[in-house]
């Protein structure tokens, strides 16, 4: 999860995060390469005694600061692609879980094969036992099994809401009468955080998700104990 | 759970702000080798012309060109070696899963040595 102060990108948790962390090294090298080069070209600037004040064209260096750029953001553009069209990708989930936004919690259902259902609830500060993080935790997780392609339907019964986990690289908007789909695989088991982000209200930002992945095993036992 | 994440305890060192280089892997030794090649490049061209503005332009475009082919050629290795650990990771995942079933790689192997034989 993110400690205070984080600025970048948390673990990725998911292959889809990991390209998507891999696309931001790329990018981020080229921006500071071109950040650099502006930073010499200003210095370069401030500090010559040359001048010249009637200048009619310049050809050559308008054909270079055209081709260039253009070459920069095809460089950026080709792999943004390919993690684009990795994101659609077909995987043959094994897990359906519909998530619900409401205001303000979440629902989850796991209906393929019982009937599944429980609400998923901030726990109040005041509520929180030691050790817990505040405005962060709720009630009842929604539990995942790892290693395994997970489609989520996301959708809401009142206002829009989002779905978002930073560690998976998922964002979705939840609309009322639309089903939104996104799926992902959790490669680690561990405990997640993420928090609604679709302006819904008094308490949009006291509607976290978390999600906890387990090994395929206890999480058979988890659904038999949550079905009972 | 106190002091897990905290800023302090992991290390990085940004940049122009924006570029770790201690945790973006390939990032230090393209930046390492780009200063290499600003140096060269512009002590080079200044040693063999003795024009210092010109120098510090090539040696400017010396940086770019140097940080920018390590960067590409490591940051390809570095993909190859991650498609490779995941293909294995599979193959292990899956020796287990498969030991002794029709499914096993190695009675396949088995198999075909035993037909050679």
């Amino acid at each position: 999860m993110a400690h205070p102060l984080q600025l970048g990108f948390q673990d990725a948790m998911s292959p889809i995060m990991e390209e998507l962390l891999h696309f931001h090294d790329h990018t981020l090298m080229i921006v500071f390469l071109i950040s650099t080069m502006v930073l010499y070209i200003i210095t370069s600037m401030m500090t010559t005694k040359l001048t010249h004040t009637n200048t009619m064209n310049a050809q050559e260096v308008e054909i270079i600061w055209t081709i260039l750029p253009a070459i920069v953001l095809i460089t950026i553009a080709l792999p943004s692609l390919r993690v684009l069209y990795l994101m659609d990708e077909i995987n043959n989930p094994y897990l359906t879980i519909k998530a619900m936004g409401h205001q303000w919690y979440w629902t989850y259902e796991y209906t393929d094969y019982e009937n599944l259902e429980f609400d998923s609830y901030m726990i109040p500060t005041q509520d929180l036992p030691k050790g817990y993080f505040r405005l962060l935790e709720v009630d009842h997780r929604m539990v995942v099994p790892m290693e395994s392609p997970i489609r989520m339907l996301i959708s809401a019964e009142d206002v829009l809401h989002s779905w978002a986990m930073p560690s998976l690289g998922v964002k979705t908007d939840a609309i009322p009468g639309r089903l939104n789909q996104t799926t992902f695989t959790m490669t680690r088991p561990g405990i997640f955080y993420g928090q609604c982000s679709e302006i819904c209200g008094a308490n949009h930002s006291f509607m976290p998700i978390v999600v906890k992945s387990i090994p395929l095993k206890l999480f058979e036992n988890w659904s038999s104990l949550m079905l009972s | 759970m106190a002091g897990e994440g905290e800023p302090g305890s992991e290390k990085s060192f940004k940049l122009l702000g924006i570029l770790d280089v201690q945790n973006i892997p390939c990032a230090r030794e393209s930046v390492l080798y780009g200063s290499l090649g600003s140096l060269v490049a512009g002590l080079g061209h200044f040693l063999a012309t003795s024009r210092v503005r010109r120098s510090f332009h090539f040696g400017m475009g010396g940086f770019v060109l140097t940080t920018l082919g390590c960067w590409v050629y490591c940051r390809y290795n570095h993909a190859k070696l991650r498609i490779q650990q995941r293909i294995i990771q599979e193959g292990m995942r899956n020796k287990i899963l498969y030991e002794s079933s029709d499914f096993d790689p190695e009675s396949k192997q088995n198999k075909s040595q035993g037909s050679h034989s």
